[in-house]
């Protein structure tokens, strides 16, 4: 098996160079290679020779306007013949896509293609690197067909010229979608809201103090307690309770919970704030304040 | 009680025979019954797994593909003909409409003869194209078959065809080489339902035999544009696949020994291949089923498959796939670098997520993801919407409300130190409320006092 694979590539070398004593095989000879730009003259611009053996060492360069041309001859047995298949054959390993021309062909099998950027399908113009230009040579029969790569063809543009590309819909993978979340509201730094609560909670004892300055007392608490004293108790009382239950509403309770419960302290106040009103016009009366 | 019993009866033999996810009557349409002789093993083979052959000639009378409005067939086998159509009962629009009824079709050509011109307009209709002779055929001085076509070079010796992109599951691969003599070439037109299954390669060329060598301008296509198998998945999963070599179903080339002008003398593997193509082409592969869809919040014990959502709520999604595989459903795995994607979706999706396996069961894998529900309200629905190449489609759609906060879901004032400036301005209100109410109360005039400086 081993032996039998080593030795195909061995005749395959023997069937070439002995031609004739094997199978017949095509090829071709007097082979260019040309790319004439616009305007260039009839011998201007790249003109190099092809040989079937080995490829070309630098690639072509094929710009938006330039023509390329190849000419050749076909051959059966190094005799030139018409081939049933000539084809110039663009390939590109990378992507697999590959395109063939056909050579226009005499009887005396000189052939020969042009081709301009115009003629490349769109996904061709946009491929990184060079494609490979492939001769292929071929015909009914028995004789071996030909077939490889002889030159580089690189499908340049000038600079700045758009790309063209395609697009086509094929079932497949899209790319990820991750919603972006609006940022979440945020507070100040901690240090300044303290200095502002510290500045808010200073007013009180600036009140108070102000107020003492001003001589405010409670030096009638006494007698006024001693005079009615449950109804000075509970009117105060009724209101923090007032407080209390805002307290609640800000924190646990709901609005019927709040209501009922405001209803019967409001009331409490109302009582117990006009009888403890009533004393302090009593004392207003009696000239004590 | 009898018809139950033959009912049961009737199960239990589709039971026993393994055969298509969809149904196992096969209709197979050859102008002339004589030749289906040709096709014996084929047959014995669809047979084996079991389908109920039927062999019809387009010319009979009684060949009906509806009865009362329904498919008679689940499957269709299509030999070419070589009159111009195929009968007052199968024209093209009757095919179609097997179509969409989800009947799947197998349609064979060859390069023999020019193919009829009501096929020709029926391809016309899936976006396959013939040349417009309608009778060329490929040839590759290369891949061709030294013991049968050494002057013709029409019998083409291909590799089996590897995944069509590295994203697809190959359905058609295998070891060994086909032959397949006198293929009737097609082009594809642009459409994501159309995938190649087996191309020409790059040398070869089509041309029509009774003209000889064509010109440069008259070929319309080269090389791998030349489709040999091409494959048309509908939008119902209808398949539709064209086989250009219709003799690579004969008896005579699966068992043929074929040699390249570089090779040497292999069997051809035609049998499997035909084995692999019918199997995909009348559902016994590439069949997915959806077993199950759940989403809930991502707490432990959360309501399973809710219809509302909050906004940023984290939830789980998962999604339960099964494969048909010839005769039993098999758990789904994706191929390398595909993905089986869930879209959170209102009018466009705001989540395009991966869906990951985690969980094997003997028929199934569960695929999951997690994810926060987008800070928009509004309705939005899970979608998991997989159609892919040579897979029957996937599309799930579940509906959810996604919703605002609640009032009471909001964090607490208190809990905002920015707010706390307010909260405390506040209370020292209420504080010098009280206090401003006992010292109006209990407060002693201080006019004495004042007084007495004055």
């Amino acid at each position: 098996m081993h032996l039998w694979q080593a030795t195909v590539p061995f005749c395959l070398l023997a069937a070439a160079a002995l031609p004739g004593a094997a199978a017949a095989a095509w090829g071709f000879t007097d082979a260019t290679v040309a790319v004439q730009s616009k305007g260039a003259g009839v011998n201007g611009g790249f003109k190099e020779k092809l040989t079937a053996s080995k490829p070309l060492s630098k690639p072509v360069s094929l710009l938006g306007a330039d023509t390329l041309r190849v000419t050749l001859t076909a051959q059966e047995d190094s005799s030139p013949k018409r081939a049933d298949q000539a084809f110039l054959l663009l390939k590109d390993a990378q992507t697999g896509l590959d395109i063939s021309y056909p050579f226009n062909i005499k009887d005396n099998g000189k052939s020969r293609v042009e081709l301009t950027q115009k003629d490349l399908p769109i996904q061709f113009l946009s491929l990184s690197g060079p494609v490979d230009a492939h001769v292929v040579i071929g015909g009914f029969g028995s004789s071996d067909a030909y077939d490889s790569s002889v030159f580089k063809l690189s499908i340049d543009r000038n600079p700045g010229e758009a790309v063209p590309t395609v697009e086509t819909e094929r079932y497949g993978k899209k790319p990820e979608i991750h919603h972006i979340f609006k940022d979440s509201a945020s507070s100040p730094p901690i240090v300044i809201t303290l200095a502002f609560v510290a500045m808010v909670g200073a007013a009180f004892p600036a009140l108070a103090g102000l107020w003492l300055f001003l001589g405010a007392n409670v030096n009638h608490l006494p007698s006024a307690f001693k005079s009615a004293p449950l109804s000075h108790a509970v009117f105060l009382g009724s209101l923090i309770s007032f407080e209390g239950i805002f307290f609640l509403y800000y924190t646990s309770w709901n609005l019927f919970k709040v209501l009922p419960a405001m209803a019967v302290v409001g009331v409490i106040a109302f009582v117990s704030g006009s009888r403890a009103l009533g004393e302090v016009q009593g004392r207003r009366l009696a000239g004590l304040r | 009680m009898r018809w139950c019993l033959a009912l049961l009866i009737c199960c239990f033999l589709a039971a026993v025979n393994a055969l298509s996810s969809s149904g196992s009557r096969l209709l197979a349409i050859l102008e002339d019954t004589e030749q289906k002789d040709l096709y014996s093993t084929l047959w014995a083979d669809l047979e084996a797994r079991g389908y109920d052959v039927s062999i019809e000639s387009s010319k009979s009378e009684q060949l009906a593909l509806f009865k009362l409005g329904e498919r008679a067939y689940d499957h269709l086998l299509i030999f070419p003909p070589k009159s111009k159509g195929l009968g007052p009962s199968l024209t093209p629009k009757h095919i179609v409409d097997f179509m969409n009824k989800d009947g799947n079709i197998l349609l064979a050509l060859s390069g023999k003869s020019a193919t009829s011109s009501a096929i020709s307009s029926l391809l016309l209709e899936l976006d396959i194209h013939l040349s417009n002779d309608r009778s060329q055929v490929v040839v590759d001085h290369f891949n061709y078959d030294t013991l049968s076509a050494a002057e013709k070079h029409d019998v083409l010796v291909l590799q089996r065809p590897g995944p069509l992109r590295s994203d697809v599951k190959a359905f058609f691969d295998g070891e060994g080489v086909l032959a397949l003599p006198r293929v009737a070439p097609q082009t594809l037109g642009d459409s994501a339902l159309l995938s190649p299954i087996l191309k020409a390669p790059a040398t070869a060329y089509s041309y029509n035999p009774k003209e000889g060598t064509p010109a440069p301008e008259d070929i319309l296509a080269t090389g791998s544009q030349l489709n040999i198998i091409s494959a048309m998945q509908a939008r119902n999963s209808a398949r539709f696949t064209v086989l250009g070599s219709v003799e690579s179903l004969e008896d005579k080339w699966f068992s043929a020994s074929v040699k390249t002008p570089s090779g040497k003398k292999t069997p051809t593997v035609n049998r499997e291949f035909a084995k692999q193509l019918t199997a995909w082409a009348f559902k016994e592969t590439g069949v997915l089923k959806v077993d199950k869809v759940e989403h809930r919040l991502i707490t432990e014990g959360a309501e399973l498959n809710p219809s509302i959502y909050r906004i940023k709520n984290e939830t789980i999604y998962s999604i339960e796939i099964s494969e048909y595989v010839y005769d039993k459903w098999v758990p789904f795995e994706l191929p390398g670098d595909d993905a089986l994607q869930l879209e959170f979706t209102m009018l466009s999706p705001f989540h395009r997520l991966n869906l990951e396996p985690v969980e094997r069961t003997d028929s199934s894998t569960v695929f999951s993801t997690q994810f926060v529900t987008p800070d928009q309200h509004g309705i939005f629905s899970f979608r998991v919407n997989y159609k892919r190449p040579f897979l029957t489609a996937i599309e799930e759609k579940l509906e959810v409300t996604n919703r605002h906060f609640a009032h009471d879901e909001y964090p607490r004032s208190w809990a905002i130190t920015g707010g706390w400036v307010w909260i405390a301005g506040l209370w020292s209100v209420i504080g010098g409320f009280l206090a401003f109410v006992v010292v109006w109360l209990y407060s002693a005039p201080v006019a004495d006092k004042l007084k007495k400086t004055q």
